[in-house]
């Protein structure tokens, strides 16, 4: 026995890899661990030994998987074009299908079905709110002290879903924005930003209520169905939509392939941009200006599903330097923060480990803000740096910049 | 107490693996056959590493070092089931001593990070193998490993003071030292290279580089190969030893520009990257000389990097030429043969010939500078014959190399892939030398059996054959 489902890894995607080890130094598994078990290689070899019924899909397997975060420096670092992410998807996928357990069933409900009920994250954010306020995420080192990393939340919350934001400038087009399942109760800032610098160059910024979730963690997870369920809902919620915004780099990434979750998918996600990368263009383009600033150094932290998986790289560090702040390198080895999403809950440790070397890098450079293109990230940063730093999305940043600019004029 | 609980008592469980699946990662290297690991283990010390070596000696298991698992000839591959120890986790830089020029590091420091971490005193470690990005120092000494600025700089021999070594008595030696020309036979020597047969290297005393001055990065295109191929012989002969001399093919610099995208030329038949270091002066001079060779020779272009960005972008694609070929096939068989550079077209022509004859699809790419080959095959090993068909055509293009005046192996060790082939350079004499070299190290035959010498080697296993074949 072998695969049994659609979603396993095929055989091309295992045979682009000539084991050359190439991509070993790049993985934070890999590098934190020595381990060969733990690099790109030993899993798409794992997963080749499982596909060719030389290894059975057991708990070694399981955990040899678990233990990636997904962060794809290795696609960036391959000769061989190997589409390691989507790889990884499937294995998960067949794990989800071959090794059913009740704690996988459940983290798949929440991440497949709960995170696109608009009425079930509304109750955990205003319980999040509440607690919040009462300091309880300032006590101990409990399960709430997670919630360290998340901004405050406002109550009541500020939707966008649903709305609609018409230009004041000379019209360019209409921007349709990814809502997203978190980012519209706990980042509504970035949102904010977003439709302001987009409005200001000329979009009209639609947020179609027929949307949901990107999927991205529901794939991740190897909940297949779910997350071909929610890319469904979302091709069709923006399949008239000439222009996909999307604020958090995570779910842009994922949105950009579409054509392998659903039918049409393919369509949308040509047309999916990543706010970071638009705003820069915009910018170079003319059609946003850069502002004069006194150029006080910026951390730019690169998520890996921007970096690696979408290789942008430019576009923050562009959107830094027009708000008029100097970008500033904290790891050129652009490793992850070791928030990887659900990762971080799943494996603390690690993700501690990996985190706390990422916040030691920005105090290193003697910032006092940084910018952070993912929710995740974002929160792993917060969560680990304190007071002592500011953490925003560059597109804030930006936005800032731009208010600041209109203030004085 | 079982092997295991051996292994346990020494590292703790988790720097052990034992599961099949676990096992299976570890039983190949970046080449193309697997062995069997019996177990996994991941030393941090010379110490935790000589009590490995005690567990395995007691309990007769073999052992076998790894590092990156990056080499391409079997040498981290357990030929016959054993102990892999894999020396990543040892990955310190123990001490940089800047002003003498050395430095104490693990085996398990990767290569490039070594460079990059001199990199605010100067300073770099000079042999740099294509793999220099993920392979570690310890691999580099067991294979004694080339890279492309090993023409001007020589390969990691000239590069090692001094190694750690632990013995098949779990002892721990060191030989060589930081005086130029320590007394006594020249051990060092005899462990660098030695692929793991001899013990296991522990700790490193390298010595370092200054970084040059300047660096003048060159690409030259060519509408053929022997063009290509008489620019390199003719360089050298004008007097010139640049710091890197390395050409592409085709087939090649296609695979290679479409990772990189690097604005390789895809349309030339070869491509040479040549590189010359040293004072302004000299460097403007000398690569003023090789664009004219390149031009007499006929050459279609020649590009000048400009500093940095560029120059690591050329180089970057040239080093991940190996990876990038798992775009032509899933399995590629790497050669790694040395001729004399006068004979590179001669030998060119044959590997080509060789290779059209068994149908194989080529792609070429070699350190162009000392002839050392790298003609690479790609191929489907899932193919019924496909990898016997392999093998023999690789036999056929080592065997013209050697007739050629060459040798067997440029860079990347003799492992199990060429051991075989070992008696085409050396005579039964020879052989006999080297394995009582090896005995005198480890009689019982510990570490890494069935890599470099074949069996027979000895004249002793010789004399007993022959003495079967005599009824």
């Amino acid at each position: 026995m072998s695969w049994v489902t659609t979603d396993a890894p095929t055989r091309a995607e295992l045979d682009a890899c000539v084991t050359c080890g190439l991509c070993l130094p790049h993985c934070p598994t890999f590098r934190l661990t020595g381990d060969e078990t733990a690099s790109p290689r030993g899993r798409l070899t794992a997963m080749a030994a499982v596909a060719e019924g030389l290894a059975p899909l057991d708990a070694t397997f399981e955990e040899i998987m678990g233990f990636c975060l997904q962060c794809r420096a290795c696609e960036a670092a391959c000769p061989s074009l190997v589409p390691f992410g989507r790889a990884m998807e499937g294995a998960r996928a067949e794990l989800t299908a071959q090794r059913p357990s009740r704690v996988r069933t459940v983290r798949h409900w929440v991440l497949g079905r709960a995170l696109a009920m608009r009425r079930v994250v509304a109750v955990a954010t205003f319980a999040v709110a509440i607690a919040q306020r009462l300091r309880l995420d300032r006590v101990g080192a409990g399960p709430l002290a997670r919630l360290r990393g998340l901004r405050r939340l406002p109550i009541p919350p500020r939707p966008t879903v649903g709305r609609r934001f018409p230009t004041a400038a000379s019209r360019r087009g209409t921007a349709a924005l990814l809502a997203g399942c978190v980012m519209d109760p706990w980042f509504s800032d970035v949102h904010t930003a977003t439709v302001g610098v987009l409005t200001r160059a000329g979009y009209d910024v639609v947020v179609p209520s027929a949307q949901t979730c990107c999927g991205a963690l529901a794939a991740h997870d190897g909940a297949a169905a779910a997350a071909k369920a929610l890319a469904a809902r979302n091709v069709a919620a923006f399949a008239a939509s000439d222009l996909v915004v999307v604020d958090a780099a995570g779910c842009s990434a994922h949105m950009k392939e579409y054509g392998a979750w659903a039918d049409e998918g393919a369509a949308v996600a040509a047309r999916v941009r990543d706010v970071t990368e638009l705003t820069a263009e915009l910018v170079a383009a003319g059609a946003l200006p850069s502002i004069p600033g006194d150029g006080e150094r910026v951390a730019v932290q690169d998520p890996c599903h921007l970096r690696h998986a979408q290789r942008i790289t430019a576009a923050p560090r562009a959107l830094v330097r027009a708000a008029g702040y100097t970008p500033v390198e904290i790891d050129p080895a652009a490793m992850c923060c070791g928030a990887a999403g659900v990762y971080t809950v799943l494996r603390p440790d690690t993700s501690r480990e990996l985190g706390v070397r990422k916040a030691a890098q920005v105090r290193d450079a003697g910032v006092e803000v940084v910018v952070s293109a993912n929710p995740g990230c974002e929160m792993q940063l917060r969560g680990l740096l304190g007071a002592s730093h500011r953490v925003l999305h560059p597109v804030e940043l930006y936005w800032h910049a731009l208010e600041q600019e209109k203030e004085r004029s | 107490m079982s092997f295991l609980d051996a292994l346990h008592a020494v590292v703790g469980r988790e720097r052990v693996r034992s599961q099949p699946l676990e096992l299976l990662l570890f039983a190949k290297d970046a080449g193309v056959r697997a062995g069997t690991a019996a177990a996994v283990v991941f030393p941090e010390t010379p110490e935790e590493t000589a009590a490995c070596v005690r567990v395995a000696r007691e309990w007769g298991v073999p052992v076998i070092p790894r590092g990156a698992g990056t080499g391409l000839a079997g040498g981290a591959v357990p030929e016959e089931p054993g102990l892999v120890v894999v020396m990543t986790r040892m990955n310190r830089i123990h001490s940089v001593d800047v002003a003498g020029r050395t430095a104490w590091v693990g085996p398990g420091v990767i290569n490039l990070d070594l460079s990059v971490e001199l990199g605010r005193h100067g300073l770099h470690y000079a042999p740099d193998p294509s793999s220099q990005s993920a392979c570690t120092i310890g691999g580099n000494v067991g294979t004694n490993a080339g890279g492309p600025h090993c023409l001007a700089e020589g390969t990691t021999v000239a590069h090692i003071l001094a190694v750690e070594l632990v013995t098949a008595d779990a002892e721990i030696h060191i030989l060589g030292g930081e005086a130029p020309d320590p007394p006594g036979l020249d051990l060092r020597g005899v462990v660098v290279g030695s692929e793991g047969t001899l013990g296991l290297v522990t700790r490193i005393l390298v010595k370092l580089t200054q970084n040059p001055p300047h660096v003048r990065t060159l690409l030259i295109a060519f509408a053929d190969v022997a063009a290509a191929a008489k620019t390199v012989s003719d360089v050298i002969a004008a007097g010139i030893v640049p710091a890197a001399l390395e050409m592409m093919d085709r087939e090649m610099v296609r695979a290679v520009e479409n990772f990189v995208h690097a604005g390789f030329p895809t349309e030339a038949a070869a491509v040479l990257l040549a590189e010359v270091t040293g004072f302004e002066d000299g460097v403007v001079a000398e690569a003023g000389t090789i664009a004219r060779i390149a031009d007499a020779a006929g050459a279609n272009e020649v590009r000048v990097a400009s500093e940095g960005a560029e120059r690591d972008e050329w180089w970057r694609g040239r080093k991940s030429a190996f990876g990038a070929v798992a775009q032509a096939a899933p399995d590629y068989y790497l050669h790694d043969t040395v001729v004399p550079r006068t004979k590179l077209v001669d030998v060119l022509t044959d590997v080509y010939e060789i290779g059209g004859r068994y149908g194989l699809t080529m792609l070429n790419v070699f350190h162009a500078g000392d002839g050392n080959l790298h003609p690479l095959v790609a191929f489907d090993a899932r193919e019924p014959g496909m990898l016997d068909k392999v093998e023999e055509a690789a036999k056929e293009m080592v065997r013209v190399s050697v007739e050629a005046g060459g040798s067997l192996s440029g860079e990347h060790g003799v492992g199990s892939e060429k051991r075989d082939l070992m008696p085409l350079v050396f005579d039964p004499v020879d052989l006999d030398a080297q394995a009582r070299l090896r005995d005198a190290f480890d009689p019982d035959g510990l570490f890494n059996p069935g890599k470099v010498l074949p069996s027979g080697s000895r004249c002793a296993d010789f004399d007993y054959v022959a003495a079967g074949a005599v009824p």
